[in-house]
This record gives C-alpha cells, sequence and structure tokens, in this order.
C-alpha cells in the first residue's frame, strides 16, 4: 500500500476496476440454451403458441422453443438492429405487415430471412393457402414469410340501432346504397354512420384494396396515382369532408369504446382480428351488434377487402431451419389448433382447408348469433392481393399527406376543381416514393 | 535552383534536467495510465462513431454489408427534398415558439415566484418544475388523451368555456376539434405540451439568477426614480444576461432536438400531412425505417452544422462573445 505513489483512493478505484472487470469477464451472460428463439408482437398469438409449443416440444425430444412477446414498434426495430450487427438474431419472427417490405430492402442475399419459396410450393401450401396473402411478404419473386391469416374485412354495425332506424342490411349491397342510407342516419356532431379517417390512410387504403388498387403493382412500382386510386379518392372523400360527410374518426381505445355504446358511429370497417378487439374492447355491446359483408362498388362486386396481416419468417441466422420450419407447419397448419385459436381470436387462418372445423361455424352471442368464421370464410376467396415494398412505410405516408390534401381542398372549395386537384396531388405524392425509390442502388 | 530553408538565426541548446529532478518512469506514465480509460472510451464510442457518420454520409447503404459511394448526392438530394423542408420548417417553427412564447413565460413566472409578498412560492415553485420530471413519454401519452375530441378533456374545457354567452360571440370550439389529426392544429398541440413540460424547467434557471441580481442595484434604480418596468429593463435583464443567454442557446438547441414528444403524441407518426415531423424525427425516418443510415448520416451533419450556426448566431447577436463587460 505504502509504495503505490498515488494515494489510496486512486488504489481502491484500482482494485474496484480490477475485481469488477475479472467478475464480469468470468460471469458472463448465460449464452441462450433454447434451441429455436421465437418473436411475436401479438399478444393473442402469444398466447395461444405458449399453449401450442410444451407439444411440439414433447414431440422433438431435447428441443426446446423460447417465444418472446415484442411490441410491434420495438420488434421492427431490434430485429433490423440485430439483423444489421448480426447480433441476437431470433430463429423465427413473426413480423405485422405494414413493416414486413422494409425487411426486403437491399441486394436479395442482404435480407435476412430465408427464401421459403421452394419449401412452400414442395409442402403444397402455395395451393393450400390463400394465395393472394403470399403477396405481400414476396419480393422480386421470393417468399420470405408464411401468411398468418387472411383478415377478409366486413362491417360491424349497431343491429339495435338500425333495427330501430328501420334499416334492412339485406338491402345494402352497394357503397351507393350504404351512403344512401348513411346520409338519413347521420347527425353532425352526433352521430355518423361509419367510422371513416379523414387523416389517417388506413380506410382508404382498404377501399382502394377493395378496386384492386394499392400502394405498389408486383413489379414494385408505385401506382397509388393511377386511376383507380384516383376514382377512390374522389369517391373517398365527400364521405369524411363537406355537407355531405357520414364518416369521422376519434380514435381507438376507450374513446371507440364509448362512441360506440353511445350511438355516435354506427360503422366500423371489420376485419377478423377487430371483430375480437370490439368483443373484448366494447363488452356492453353484445347482442347489439352484428357483420355485414363490405358493400360493392359496383353491383355484384367484391363485398370483401383486407386489413392487416401478419408473416412468420425463418431468419438467415437459424441454426435448425428445418426443425424452425416443422414449428412453423406445427403452428400454421394443425387444424385442432387452428379451430381453438380461431375461438380465441377470431382470426381466420390462411389454410384453406381448416375453414371446415366445426368451431368456425358457430354461432356468437355477441354478434347477435351470426356464425362468424362462416361469414369471414365466405368472403376469404375474394381478398384482393396487395403487393409491398421496402418503401411501403414511405408510401403510406405520402397517400396519407395526399388525402389530408383533398380533405382540405374540398373543405375549402367543394367539388369545383376537386378532380384535377386530386390528380395532381396523388401523382405528386407518388413522384416522391418514385424519387425516392430511384435513389435505390440495389 | 536551390532554396536555403535552413533557419539562419542560432539555435540555443536547452539545457537537460538534471538526472535528480527527472521523475520516475511510473510517475510520468501513471497520468497517461488514468486518462486512459476516458480516451480509449471516448475514442472507441465518441470520437470514432463521428468520423464513420461522416464517411457514411457520402454513402447509400443498406446495412454495413451495402455501401455505394455517391458523393455529395446525399446532400444535394436531402436540399431537394419537400419532406425535409417540411421538417425544417416544423422544426423551425417550435425552436420559434420555444423562444419567444417558453422562456418569456419562463422568466414571468421566476420574477412572479422571486416575489418575497407571494404566498406559498415554494410549493408554486416546485408545482411549476415537476412537469419536468416527467418523461416525454409520459407527458406524451398524458397528453393524447387530454387532446382526444368529442370525449378530452381540453376539448370538453374549451366547449364549455366557449359556451358562455359573453364568449359565444367569438365562436365556439366544437367537442370534436381534432388536435392530433388536424394538421393545422397539430404544432399548437406540441407548442403547449412542451410548454407544460418545460417553462417550468426555464423557471428555475432564471429564479436562481434573479436571486443573484445585486438588491444595492434596486434601491439606487428607485433613488434614480425608476419604476418596475424601467427597474427590470435597467437592472434585472443585463444582470441575469448570462443566464439568460445560456438559456436561450439550450432551449434552442434542445428545440432543434426535438423527438419523442410529437412521436408519442402523433401514435408513432410524424402526423397528419407531416404536420409534426421534425428534423429528428426525418432522420430517425430515414435511417431506421428506409435503412438509409448514410443519407441518416449527411441529415445528422446538416443538424449539427445548423444547430451551431444558430447558436453562434444567436450569441453574436445577444453579445456573449464580449462577456459581461466588467
Amino acid at each position: 500500500m505504502r509504495s503505490f505513489p498515488f494515494g489510496n483512493a486512486a488504489l481502491s478505484l484500482l482494485i474496484l476496476s480490477i475485481l469488477t472487470g475479472t467478475w464480469l469477464a468470468t460471469h458472463a451472460p448465460p449464452r441462450r440454451t433454447a434451441t429455436l428463439v421465437f418473436w411475436t408482437f401479438a399478444s393473442q398469438h402469444y398466447n395461444a403458441y405458449l399453449k401450442a409449443i410444451p407439444a411440439f416440444e414433447a414431440q422433438h425430444p431435447g428441443v426446446t422453443v423460447q417465444l418472446q412477446l415484442v411490441s410491434n414498434t420495438a420488434l421492427a426495430s431490434r430485429l433490423q438492429a440485430a439483423m444489421l450487427a448480426d447480433v441476437d438474431v431470433p430463429d423465427m419472427v413473426e413480423i405485422e405487415i405494414s413493416s414486413a417490405g422494409t425487411f426486403f430492402r437491399g441486394p436479395l442475399k442482404d435480407v435476412g430471412f430465408l427464401d421459403l419459396t421452394e419449401r412452400i410450393h414442395k409442402s403444397g401450401l402455395w395451393d393450400g393457402m390463400v394465395r393472394a396473402r403470399f403477396a405481400p411478404y414476396t419480393s422480386r419473386g421470393h417468399i420470405f414469410g408464411l401468411p398468418h391469416d387472411v383478415h377478409p374485412v366486413q362491417l360491424a354495425y349497431r343491429r339495435d340501432i338500425f333495427q330501430k332506424e328501420g334499416v334492412d342490411v339485406s338491402k345494402i349491397r352497394t357503397w351507393d346504397d350504404f351512403i344512401r342510407v348513411g346520409r338519413k342516419l347521420t347527425i353532425p356532431n352526433k352521430r355518423y354512420m361509419i367510422e371513416l379517417s379523414d387523416s389517417d390512410p388506413s380506410n382508404l387504403e382498404m377501399c382502394l384494396f377493395q378496386r384492386d388498387g394499392g400502394y405498389f403493382d408486383p413489379q414494385g412500382n408505385c401506382i397509388f396515382d393511377n386511376e383507380t386510386a384516383v376514382q377512390t379518392m374522389l369517391w373517398y372523400v365527400p364521405l369524411v369532408a363537406g355537407p355531405g360527410k357520414i364518416g369521422n374518426n376519434l380514435g381507438g381505445g376507450q374513446i371507440l369504446t364509448k362512441a360506440v355504446e353511445d350511438g355516435y358511429l354506427l360503422c366500423l370497417i371489420c376485419p377478423d382480428w377487430r371483430s375480437k378487439s370490439i368483443e373484448t374492447d366494447i363488452p356492453r355491446m353484445a347482442g347489439k351488434m352484428a357483420l355485414m359483408p363490405l358493400p360493392a362498388v359496383t353491383p355484384g362486386g367484391r363485398r370483401t377487402s383486407t386489413w392487416g396481416g401478419t408473416m412468420l419468417g425463418i431468419t438467415k441466422k437459424c441454426r435448425h431451419p428445418d426443425l424452425a420450419w416443422a414449428l412453423a407447419l406445427y403452428l400454421y397448419l394443425d387444424k385442432p389448433q387452428l379451430a381453438q385459436r380461431f375461438r380465441d381470436t377470431n382470426i381466420l387462418p390462411a389454410l384453406r382447408s381448416a375453414w371446415d372445423q366445426p368451431s368456425f361455424r358457430e354461432p356468437r352471442s355477441y354478434w347477435s348469433g351470426q356464425p362468424l368464421g362462416l361469414l369471414y370464410a365466405r368472403l376469404a376467396p375474394h381478398v384482393p392481393f396487395q403487393y409491398t415494398s421496402p418503401f411501403i412505410a414511405t408510401a403510406k405516408a405520402k397517400l396519407g399527406e395526399a388525402l389530408v390534401a383533398c380533405v382540405q381542398y374540398y373543405k375549402e372549395h367543394g367539388s369545383a376543381g376537386f378532380e384535377p386537384f386530386v390528380r395532381a396531388k396523388l401523382k405528386q405524392k407518388a413522384d416522391d416514393v418514385r424519387r425516392l425509390i430511384a435513389r435505390n442502388p440495389y | 535552383m536551390v532554396l536555403n530553408t535552413s533557419d539562419p538565426r542560432p539555435k540555443i541548446p536547452r539545457p537537460a534536467a538534471p538526472k535528480s529532478q527527472r521523475l520516475p518512469l511510473a510517475q510520468r506514465v501513471a497520468p497517461y495510465v488514468f486518462v486512459a480509460p476516458f480516451v480509449i472510451t471516448f475514442s472507441l464510442f465518441g470520437a470514432w462513431p463521428l468520423v464513420k457518420s461522416l464517411v457514411l454520409a457520402f454513402y447509400i447503404t443498406n446495412g454495413p454489408k451495402s455501401q455505394v459511394f455517391v458523393g455529395w448526392a446525399n446532400f444535394r438530394y436531402l436540399l431537394a427534398d419537400p419532406d425535409f423542408h417540411k421538417a425544417v420548417w416544423n422544426t423551425a417553427v417550435f425552436a420559434f415558439w420555444s423562444v419567444f412564447l417558453q422562456l418569456p413565460l419562463a422568466l414571468g413566472l421566476a420574477i412572479l415566484l422571486s416575489r418575497p409578498w407571494l404566498r406559498g412560492r415554494e410549493a408554486f415553485r416546485l408545482i411549476f418544475f415537476s412537469p419536468n420530471l416527467l418523461g416525454q413519454v409520459f407527458v406524451g401519452v398524458l397528453f393524447s388523451v387530454l387532446y382526444i375530441p368529442q370525449y378530452g378533456l381540453l376539448n370538453r374545457a374549451l366547449h364549455a368555456l366557449t359556451s358562455l354567452p359573453v364568449i359565444r360571440t367569438f365562436g365556439q370550439i366544437p367537442l370534436d376539434t381534432k388536435w392530433l389529426s388536424n394538421p393545422a392544429l397539430v404544432m399548437p398541440a406540441i407548442v403547449l405540451t412542451s410548454l407544460w413540460m418545460y417553462v417550468g424547467f426555464n423557471m428555475i434557471y432564471f429564479l436562481a439568477a434573479l436571486q443573484a441580481v445585486d438588491r444595492d442595484l434596486y434601491e439606487a434604480a428607485i433613488v434614480d426614480g425608476a419604476g418596475p418596468w424601467h427597474q427590470f429593463l435597467a437592472v434585472t435583464l443585463p444582470s441575469i444576461k448570462p443566464v439568460a443567454i445560456f438559456v436561450l442557446v439550450t432551449a434552442t438547441i434542445g428545440s432543434f432536438q426535438l423527438f419523442e414528444l410529437p412521436y408519442l403524441l402523433l401514435n408513432n407518426t410524424a402526423g397528419p400531412n407531416n404536420a409534426g415531423l421534425t428534423v429528428v424525427m426525418y432522420l430517425y425516418d430515414r435511417g431506421f425505417q428506409i435503412g438509409d443510415l448514410g443519407y441518416a448520416s449527411a441529415v445528422g451533419w446538416t443538424l449539427a452544422a445548423a444547430v451551431l450556426l444558430i447558436s453562434l448566431a444567436q450569441m453574436k447577436i445577444t453579445g456573449a462573445f464580449r462577456g459581461t463587460g466588467e
């Protein structure tokens, strides 16, 4: 001690740092012990898989699966960071449809997911699943994700109020019929026929898909300024702005609960996953709600669209890709499991043959005794294709900007000069996306 | 021709230190050993990333494996990108209100709460400062609930207030006012939230500065016949000038770094029509949503340069370089 020239304080610090450094070096966090690490973002999926995985582990002695629930936003960021740094990349991941495209950017060799195209074709899933659902997870002809769901869209409505107002929903076949009824039932600032946003593009996007439009074509070209998009925008904006407005949007969660309970909103756009959220979040409306197919654009046209989705991908860092594929098939194809999961989540699986299970035909008391699964399954084969791109997030933001601008214009000028404005605005925003794509050297 | 570059001045030999005055090797090396942890850590996690990001700013990237050199193209694209223009405009608007609304309010509160006659001023100081104890995440979530249309507290209060007969004549605020989805209202909502959060924080700086002002100066001013306003202009403001400049510069820099608050208020988006898009949000989007870290680096360096220039300009205008004149 006496021979240390800088005093006891410095010596203490030195000893402390040596001790802690040695301790840290010898007590490194244990390396992962599970055979497969699987991230998912949806608590409904997480709970269902938690029940199912022990049976898979029993079928594969020595195999352990570590399931992790990660919030959707965090999952996308963490996965990206993990893939870029090549550190702690999980073996399998479920990704939400709007984030999926961003993982397919760069040269094909740099995509962090295994190409599942061959496995999907060999196992017959290409024919066994709803084909449209592969499109959002396909890039440059390669399928990187197995679709978890179909997410056909219907309209959820306040059956009690419709009955009181003498509305016969079977007569609502087209959007024109719907708008006609909506104009009668809407009382400005007190009651609106449907939840539609004048700033968020999600509802507009759903309408665009119904008309076979979208953000990108199969080759990844930006197309949301084509004629379909122009006509959709021209049709949509007067529903959320101006004197004929029948749609409004207040927000989600408790505010939506209150708005539906108060009769402020009469109809909600309702993909299968949302029907469960409605059951959970608005329990007091049990028996007062019902579902009807989406009105068609033209008589005899498509009575559905799509909203949301999830893919399951196997990362290139996975050390047991065959085992991961076996787990994916076990979770996505096992019919008794899918039947039970439908009861728990209301989500229609992408595997068509699973829809024959009795649970899909069960009447649901919340939905006024309607057989929920059957209603969604009837619409599922008609779900439109949607194509993705690494620039999907920007495209969505740009469509939102165009929507806001068009709504603003319509509020100020009405229909005078509206069509040229819509065309110009959509083109301007689509050109922004094209310019961004043009920078991409890969 | 050969130039003679040798120094013609005579060289004076340095006297060598006597051996007895030389420090032992251990003592000569010791300072370097002690600063080594900082130097190594800073070099690794501070200086190297800075240099790397400067280099990256000239590449289009897709992760560390795919990089394409593009020269100044990132900066050219940046300057032509309407989204960047929008982000700069929004950030500048926010910075403007931060400086011209937040700081005067903070100073006003500080002056009020430094009055000896005010009862419970310690409690008020705590109350006004306490929003800053909460994180931006909490504040973002809290205000997103307050701003809810139709059922939110703010709309209910404003609607009730503007329904009073006298005020109604000036116009009634509707219950379904969409603070966070109407592009025209997004920035006021962000400014209002940041006011609630930061006025008390800046007030503390001003309070400390006010307490350090020499009381004799006020007495002298009163003897000279100065009223409260003249006392403020002639005594208070010059006395608190160094602190005011500090608060001004840090508030401006903080405004240009705005990210979490609008990001959370607007539900992880830039809001309708990018009304809440800030420069840092733009950087995050391009770097981590689109995945071009090279372009994001270009944005980062442009932002750093802009903040530096603005801060220098502010310090020049406010006379910070001249010192206190003592």
